[in-house]
């Protein structure tokens, strides 16, 4: 098991060299153990994705337990890996690095017919396929979901795209940064009648997807658990990131509203939004009540008389002189430091948040106190630092074990272990590029 | 046959069928993961203070039952029970409860349930295997615990929103104040069900430990290795990405908006066939990923050009045509017209007789093939199932019902 850096640090300093090897064997012993303790353990993965979307749900199940097999294709492998800033180690990217963690890459030609048979028997020997073609392509190799649930009648499957498996959209072509446009969010993003801005960050539907394709696949297992059958999961990226604007849809239906982009606020409350501090930087504020509102203009601002309730003290006065309310507040901001207004805030109980960058991030002692940010050693790149594993469970915490791999690491392991392929075998199908 | 007919289980016809859940939390964040939990078949007791009860009742627009369309959402399949838990009596009849539950949810502040006696160590005494969803601003841990927490304070904290709006401009909203609820609710389902697993195969119980914070940390890509390893900041880059182009919001003739994201040159040749230009994607023009990014400006303006000249009606037509990577920007007028949602069924019209009205929702995302999720009712009136519970649940008689409500401890 690969341990985080300055663990494994601390380890090797505290160890005499005679008890090197003990310790190491306890070491493995353990990991053993703990491999054998988590909630997936003993579940197996067939990625087939590409990209986040699919593959970021078996990251999240390859975290809790599972073993991951990330099929690629053999003279290009996961197009993710170009995705972003390259690292030295074959120009893996560190997206791919971080995303692929603790998976085993594969590679097979799914598009030659002993490639597509080998990879039938590798979902023969799985619990779970995950898959982010465009819909029909699995059908055209001969590997559609009747297939693939005949060779393994238990079999859960992800199947992952833009759109959907039906409609009439089902074939256009379908990336995160066109589901946040078609789902609405993009929409909402930005200063009311100015050009809509990325809603962050362009991958952001594609973890969504991936987060609704884990809890598929969690309820999937489950249910198979329960009657031994097995099913597919239908998911559109679009509607993940539709399925977040809370009542939007409704009150458009009850009364017509539509809903548009609220800048930097929102239009049910005030002050609640992002605001500039005297060294430039910017912080959240969310007021969402009076009584907030209160603690803010007596406790923070130092100004009671805001707070009455002829002028901003009722939510309804405030909302109706909205811009009034964020001179004031916005003034105010503007003479304090970022770090002597958050003081400000805090003391007075107002809910107020830094409104971080990556190095902010790295600063801070929180995100460092919950061990967010997890360093690793991997070859040929040198130290890797990536986010954690979200959500905290306390008795089976997730693990990280490795990062992404290299293109086709595992393959002649897998195929020779698991479907008892020969040395000749292997080098046969190597040399016809089918692996 | 006949016995098997006669057998008391039936074939699960769902998931979670069988579990049970509490959800004493408020607003979206950790209640969005038990609605998930009852959209695939768990039994949901929503327990509320009996004044007022969560607050997402008035998160948003008010319907003629008083509460909002946010709350009939996503407050979908629950039960409703009142139960003051800062009474010592209450905070009994949720022992009670959660005894007979197998997952609690909650989003106290941390430090809060344990005042009033009701903390993991007391619950998990009361059920030894049982799993708790913690979800807060900050954790259960660290130096910010205490402060407190909201989904727009998480998407700063997160560093989603330095990311979002024209560069050196004022960061905006990332598409919506609730996307950091949403997202914890979707990690702390994860976190249930993956605990709900290991309790069935080892009988130990264990809590979940959900910051906002870190899920909207978690989705933000290659950004922290990026910093470690380049010391790139990652700034705002307002409506293009530069990863690719064109990949970014283009404005068309009817003032309405829409989306590329050419990630390849092949994709880039579909957009050039969709104008009617293919020789833009020629090998001595834009043809490379390299000489569109350099040339960015110019491709963006080009691009720019020809939707300013066509309706956005044109432009889908001749995007789909080609096969170009393009979507409009939907607001929700367009998506109750569009096709696609209406094929898939994403959105459903539920009849509530209580509010007399007939309530669009969101269908639930995933849709499994042989389990989809269900909208059995929305979200109950402040109340509404609290006897039932006491007396099937817990077998108190009509009398101590009475004397609870009486002693508003219910």
């Amino acid at each position: 098991m690969a341990q985080e850096k300055d663990q494994a640090k601390t380890q090797a300093q505290a160890t005499g060299a005679d008890s090197k090897a003990k310790e190491a064997k306890e070491e493995n012993k353990s990991a053993t153990d703990q491999q054998g303790d988590l909630p997936l353990d003993g579940i197996r993965v067939v990625d087939v994705g590409t990209f986040i979307a699919g593959p970021y749900a078996s990251t999240i199940m390859g975290e809790f337990g599972a073993e991951v097999y990330h099929v690629e294709h053999p003279l290009s492998g996961d197009p993710f890996r170009r995705l972003g800033t390259p690292t030295d180690r074959d120009g893996d990217t560190l997206v791919w690095l971080s995303e692929a963690r603790n998976k085993k890459s594969v590679t097979i030609d799914l598009r030659v017919p002993k490639g597509a048979e080998l990879f039938k028997r590798l979902v023969a020997k799985a619990d779970v396929c995950v898959e982010s073609f465009r819909p029909g392509m699995l059908e055209s190799w001969g590997l559609g979901w009747d297939e693939l649930s005949k060779a393994n009648p238990g079999l859960v499957m992800l199947r992952v795209t833009g759109y959907g498996q039906t409609g009439p959209h089902r074939n256009h072509a379908g990336f995160s940064h066109l589901a946040h446009a078609f789902g609405g969010l993009s929409y909402l993003s930005g200063f009311p009648g100015q050009t809509p801005v990325i809603p962050s960050s362009s991958p952001l539907g594609d973890y969504m997807s991936g987060l609704y394709g884990a809890i598929g696949v969690l309820m999937a297992l489950r249910y198979k658990d329960l009657t031994g059958e097995g099913q597919y999961i239908d998911l559109a990226s679009y509607e993940a990131v539709f399925r977040q604007l809370d009542e939007m849809a409704s009150a458009y239906g009850m009364f017509g509203k539509i809903r548009e982009r609220e800048g930097s606020g929102t239009v049910i409350a005030v002050p609640h939004g992002h605001f500039q501090t005297k060294d430039g930087k910017w912080v959240a504020i969310a007021c969402t009540n009076n009584k907030m509102f209160a603690r803010l203009a007596e406790d923070a601002m130092g100004r009671p008389e805001l707070a009455a309730e002829n002028l901003y003290g009722l939510k309804t006065n405030r909302l109706a002189r909205r811009d009034e309310v964020n001179a004031l507040v916005s003034e105010w901001t503007g003479s304090l430091t970022r770090d002597a207004l958050m003081e400000k805030c805090l003391a007075a109980q107002v809910p107020i948040g830094s409104l971080n960058s990556i190095a902010d991030i790295f600063a801070d002692p929180h995100f460092q106190a919950r061990d967010d940010l997890i360093h690793l050693e991997e070859d040929g790149v040198g130290e890797v630092v990536i986010p954690g594993v979200f959500p905290k469970l306390s008795e089976t915490p997730g693990r990280v074990t490795s990062l992404g791999p290299k293109l086709g690491q595992h393959t002649n392991e897998v195929l020779s272990d698991l479907l008892g392929l020969s040395a000749s075998e292997l080098s046969q199908l190597h040399q016809n590029k089918v692996i | 046959m006949m016995v098997e007919e006669k057998k008391p289980q039936s074939k699960p016809k769902m998931p979670l069928e069988g579990i049970r859940v509490i959800d004493v939390a408020t607003f979206i964040a950790a209640p969005y993961a038990a609605g998930m939990m009852g959209e695939f078949g768990a039994e949901v007791l929503k327990v509320e203070h009996p004044l007022g009860g969560d607050p997402c009742r008035n998160f948003g627009s008010a319907t003629k039952s008083g509460d909002t369309l946010a709350w009939l959402s996503e407050a979908r399949n629950k039960k409703s029970v009142t139960v003051d838990l800062r009474n010592p009596e209450g905070a009994e009849i949720f022992k009670k409860l959660v005894a007979k539950a197998d997952i609690v949810c909650e989003n106290f502040r941390p430090g809060t349930l344990e005042k009033w006696g009701l903390g993991w160590k007391v619950l998990q005494e009361v059920n030894p295997s049982l799993v708790m969803l913690r979800v807060s601003g900050y954790g259960q841990t660290g130096p910010y615990r205490d402060r407190p927490g909201f989904a727009r304070i998480a998407h700063a904290v997160g560093g989603l929103a330095y990311l979002a709006g024209m560069p050196r401009e004022t960061p905006v909203t990332p598409g919506s104040t609730t996307l950091g609820d949403y997202l914890t609710g979707m990690y702390g389902v994860i976190g249930v069900l993956n605990a709900l697993r290991y309790k069935e195969k080892t009988g130990k119980g264990q809590y979940i430990d959900a910051a906002l914070f870190e899920s909207v940390f978690r989705v933000t890509d290659e950004m922290a290795p990026a910093y470690a390893k380049f010391g790139t900041v990652r700034e705002r880059t307002g409506a293009h990405n530069k990863i690719a182009c064109p990949m970014g919001h283009f404005r068309t003739k009817d003032d309405k908006w829409v989306a590329f994201a050419c990630t390849t040159d092949k994709l880039f040749a579909a957009l050039a066939e969709a104008m009617g230009r293919p020789e833009l994607a020629s090998h001595g023009l834009y043809g490379e990923h390299d000489k569109r990014i350099a040339a960015r400006h110019e491709v963006n303006e080009i691009v720019s050009q020809w939707c300013g000249a066509l309706t956005r009606r044109e432009v889908s037509d001749k995007c789909y045509a080609t096969g170009a990577p393009y979507a409009p920007l939907n607001n929700v007028r367009d998506i109750y017209g569009n096709r696609q949602f209406v094929a898939r069924r994403n959105l459903i019209s539920v009849d509530d007789p209580e509010i007399g009205d007939t309530v669009v929702v969101p269908n639930t995302v995933p849709r499994l093939s042989k389990t989809p999720g269900q909208t059995k009712w929305l979200g109950p009136a402040l109340g509404k199932h609290t006897d039932e519970v006491l007396r099937d649940l817990l077998g108190m008689s009509a009398k101590d019902i009475e004397g609870l409500r009486t002693r508003r401890v219910i």
